[in-house]
């Protein structure tokens, strides 16, 4: 799988080049800063992209911009953003487009190397993820009580805040010990009361999580 | 049908019929006839009616006397009400007999009060037990603001002198020609009694178009003319009230320095010293109002000068040092602080000089114009009419010159040029009070001064504390949490050959100690300057604290640059601890944050619909904004009245640095 890693650290740059090439990527591309990072990925066309938020030159979030200016030319190019901090107005941005293939996480998960393989893959399959610490943030009962959300029953709260961090209904099941077609029943519940109709489901998938994200 | 309806304009037959027939020539000739003949007997009619409508005009008068002498709002309403009745009666009759078309010009009565959910009947502050009183004050109010009444009561008083003897001219005019041959004058039969039969109608339509116009409701037009009219007198009268104050203000000081003068005199005359502070401050007030006065009614804003007294400094030997003087009691040194103030602050002189001359130049030219309108109006214009009818004048008193006519043009004129002054007068006056009771120069430098000294020790106290806030975190947490990562560290490394499952665990629990102080450093970063602060900027920083209030809040940002880095940080962790309170304390549910710069003012407004009555002088947070923005020039203003809602307002003078180039953003 190609990767194109956007990184201005030196120590963290080859730290992570070094553990996706031991899990078998294959890094076309290491850059430093903003304007390269655009350039690797538009002519590279990477299959996932990961790439650090805050990158010189201006050091302000060049990264995300080059992310989200190369997916205006290629849609749904698959891009996995890190910050040393998670911000929902930067995770809504990303997944403005509803196109999904995104992934928004702290630099943090990166310790846990199998998790942070595991969600560079989803986001190249095309699937949605978000920092835990995002999802936390929504959990908040003044969020939960009012806005769209307050229809959903808090079980299917959490399959959606479970969905939001980019798991498949399997892995739903697993972590809140249901079977997996009740994880789809709930989610199809969730699709329900949030207006979603019946199309591409990784699609509504992404679209739930916005709903989510949007309150 | 287009085609129809075309034909149908243009043929006579069709547009007759919508018309109406015309009428016969022989009816018009009749109706003519019959209104010629009974013009002089409806005239007599209406005539006639002067006496009832005079009885009404009395008897009202008279039913008034226990309601207005005895303050009996009772018996208000029965004198209106039958009142009403019998003027419906008159329109109706007038209407008929001068054929004019009288509407009842009375509005709706106010619906009858509703009980309250107690079952009470509120009326102002009071709840009453039945709707009898709350109704009775409502229809009292309803008339107040009804125009018919009054117009109603010019009508029966005018009516006797007006409409009625112009409806008796035909009769009068017929029955002297009928006379007139029986006294010798033949001819005036033919010359007296045909104009009064042939203008009959016109008099008596032309009576009651009169009634109409009193009776009828009021004409657009009039309405108009009057309200421009009453706004008209009411602005001037406004202005020449104001000129007569600032003057009768301008006449207090006259006294005022008489006590100065008095306490002066006491003071350096007999050595009561301590008399001499109170001479020079004992008419602040005054001062302080003429400067709010200036403000509000002169437009020319007036900060008030006067410097606060040294505060004593309290030695190690127990004693008080004001300058280079030492004392034992802290009073004695706050009133030598006071004293010495008479000698040092410019403003004690400009004050005394200011009640000198404000008795005098002030007071003189708010009075002018008051003298003015009030000689022109009485003394000239009124005198002379009276003096017209016989009442005594003099050279000054109701003549000009001698000349008694000419007194009223000279009068009207003098007023008018004292309406025109008036209005000029306001301005100047205000001018004049700033000259001498604003701060000098020197004082606003020192006020300044003063005020930069207090914020920049707030700001160093400020800094110092969160430097040693950060030195504890990071002391306490961060590197704590590294030396527990590496003696993990190390136990792994001889665990690592013995026992691998226990080194497994302890790289586990590493692990966890390392993410635990990274969000620990990721917390305290957010605390000294957020990062999305320094990626995106204000706006954009303000709407992910929204984002993450917990509570809908509603976001506009209107800044076409950045500010200057500290004050973004300043502005933020203000907006940070306002949404904070809103949310904890308020228990809001919905929050507006209006951000913007406009004239070199960064201002953010942030309402919100809680409980309200948040008071800055209690809690520490807005304290600390206050102290944390005042380093900037900044202020806040907090508007929150129980029951809310809250609006809190900071604004810092900053300039924009360039103009914004990628944050703008769909979301928020």
């Amino acid at each position: 799988m190609r990767v194109v890693l956007a990184e201005d650290l030196y120590l963290l740059r080859d730290g992570m080049t070094l553990l996706l090439r031991t899990h078998g990527f294959d890094i076309v591309a290491a850059v430093d800063n903003g304007p390269d990072l655009l350039d690797a990925l538009l002519t590279q066309r990477p299959d996932v992209a990961v790439v650090d938020v805050r990158l010189p030159p201006t050091n302000t979030d060049e990264g995300l911009q080059a992310a989200l200016a190369a997916r205006r030319e290629i849609p749904a190019l698959p891009v996995l953003i890190l910050s040393q901090h998670v911000e929902q107005l930067y995770a809504r941005e990303l997944l403005a487009d509803g196109a999904g293939a995104v992934g928004y996480l702290l630099k943090d998960r990166v310790l846990n190397a199998d998790q942070f393989v595991d969600a560079v893959n989803r986001v190249a399959d095309g699937g949605t993820v978000i920092d835990p610490e995002v999802i936390a943030k929504l959990l908040s009962p003044a969020r939960t009580a009012t806005g769209r959300l307050a229809s959903l029953t808090p079980r299917e709260r959490d399959v959606l805040a479970e969905m939001a961090q980019g798991r498949s209904n399997a892995a739903i099941g697993q972590k809140l010990f249901l079977s997996e077609s009740a994880v789809g029943k709930h989610i199809a519940s969730i699709f329900g009361k949030l207006d979603l109709t019946p199309s591409d489901d990784d699609n509504r998938r992404v679209l739930a999580v916005l709903a989510y994200l949007n309150g | 049908m287009r085609l129809d309806a075309v034909r149908g304009v243009a043929s006579y037959p069709v547009l007759g019929a919508l018309v109406g027939p015309p009428p016969a020539t022989e009816t018009v000739r009749m109706n003519t006839l019959r209104s010629v003949a009974t013009a002089p007997i409806r005239g007599l009619v209406l005539g006639a009616l002067a006496v009832p409508v005079v009885a009404q005009f009395v008897l009202t008068l008279v039913m008034w006397g226990p309601a207005f002498l005895l303050s009996l709002i009772l018996a208000i309403p029965p004198p209106i009400e039958a009142g009403r009745a019998l003027m419906n009666v008159w329109r109706r009759l007038i209407g008929a007999l001068a054929g004019v078309d009288i509407e009842v010009p009375y509005r709706p009565p106010p619906p009858r009060p509703q009980p309250d959910a107690d079952g009470g009947y509120t009326y102002r502050d009071r709840i009453y037990k039945t709707d009898r009183m709350p109704w009775l004050f409502r229809r009292i109010e309803a008339w107040g603001e009804d125009p018919a009444n009054g117009r109603d009561l010019f009508w029966t008083l005018t009516y006797p002198l007006v409409a009625a003897p112009l409806a008796l001219i035909p009769a009068a005019l017929i029955l002297t020609g009928v006379v007139a041959p029986v006294l010798g004058y033949p001819l005036w039969t033919v010359t007296v009694a045909a104009p009064g039969i042939a203008a009959g109608p016109a008099l008596v339509r032309l009576s009651g178009a009169w009634s109409r116009h009193y009776l009828g409701p009021v004409p657009p037009r009039v309405q108009t003319r009057k309200v421009a009219r009453k706004r008209w007198v009411e602005r001037n009268g406004l202005i020449l009230v104001r000129c007569a104050a600032l003057g009768g203000l301008g006449l207090l000081a006259v006294p005022l320095l008489a006590f100065s003068l008095a306490a002066f005199a006491l003071g350096f005359g007999l050595g009561m010293v301590f008399l001499i502070p109170t001479a020079v401050e004992h008419f602040r007030w005054l001062a302080n109002l003429r400067r709010g006065l200036a403000r509000d009614w002169s437009g020319t804003p007036i900060a008030v000068p006067y410097r606060p007294p040294v505060e004593p400094e309290l030695r190690a030997d127990g004693r008080y040092r004001v300058g280079r003087q030492l004392f034992k009691s802290e009073r004695m040194a706050r009133f030598d602080a006071r004293f010495s103030q008479v000698w040092r602050d410019p403003a004690v002189g400009r004050d005394l000089l200011w009640l000198i001359l404000d008795p005098i130049v002030g007071a003189g030219a708010a009075l002018l114009p008051v003298v003015m309108v009030c000689y022109g109006l009485w003394a000239w214009t009124v005198a002379a009419v009276m003096a017209l009818f016989g009442f005594p004048h003099d050279d000054w008193y109701g003549a000009v010159a001698g000349n008694v006519v000419a007194a009223i043009p000279a009068g009207l004129a003098l007023t008018a040029a004292g309406i025109w002054l008036a209005r000029r007068v306001l301005p100047w006056h205000g001018r004049w009070t700033a000259l001498l009771l604003r701060p000098t120069k020197a004082t606003v430098l020192s006020q300044r001064v003063e005020r930069l000294t207090q914020t920049r020790a707030d700001a160093i106290d400020e800094q110092a504390l969160e430097i040693r806030r950060i030195e504890r975190d990071l002391h306490d947490g961060a590197q704590a949490r590294l030396i527990a990562v590496g003696l993990t560290l190390g136990a792994i490394e001889r665990l690592l050959d013995s026992d691998p499952d226990a080194a497994r665990q302890l790289v586990a629990q590493a692990r966890e100690t390392s993410a635990a102080a990274l969000a620990e450093l990721r917390d305290l970063v957010r605390g000294i300057h957020p990062p999305v602060l320094s990626e995106r900027g204000l706006g954009d920083a303000v709407r992910a604290l929204a984002l993450d209030a917990g509570t809908p809040v509603t976001v506009t940002v209107d800044l076409p640059g950045r500010p200057p880095a500290p004050v973004e940080s300043a502005v933020y962790f203000a907006v940070s601890e306002v949404l904070t309170n809103a949310v904890k304390h308020a228990g809001a549910t919905a929050i507006a944050i209006d951000l913007g710069h406009r004239a070199g003012t960064l201002r953010v407004a942030v309402r919100d619909d809680g409980r309200g009555g948040a008071d800055p002088g209690r809690g520490t947070g807005l304290a600390g904004i206050e102290r944390r923005l005042g380093t900037f020039d900044g202020t806040i203003a907090v508007h929150s009245p129980p029951g809310g809602p809250t609006e809190v307002t900071l604004e810092v003078p900053c300039a924009l640095s360039s103009p914004k180039t990628s944050t703008s953003s769909a979301t928020g």
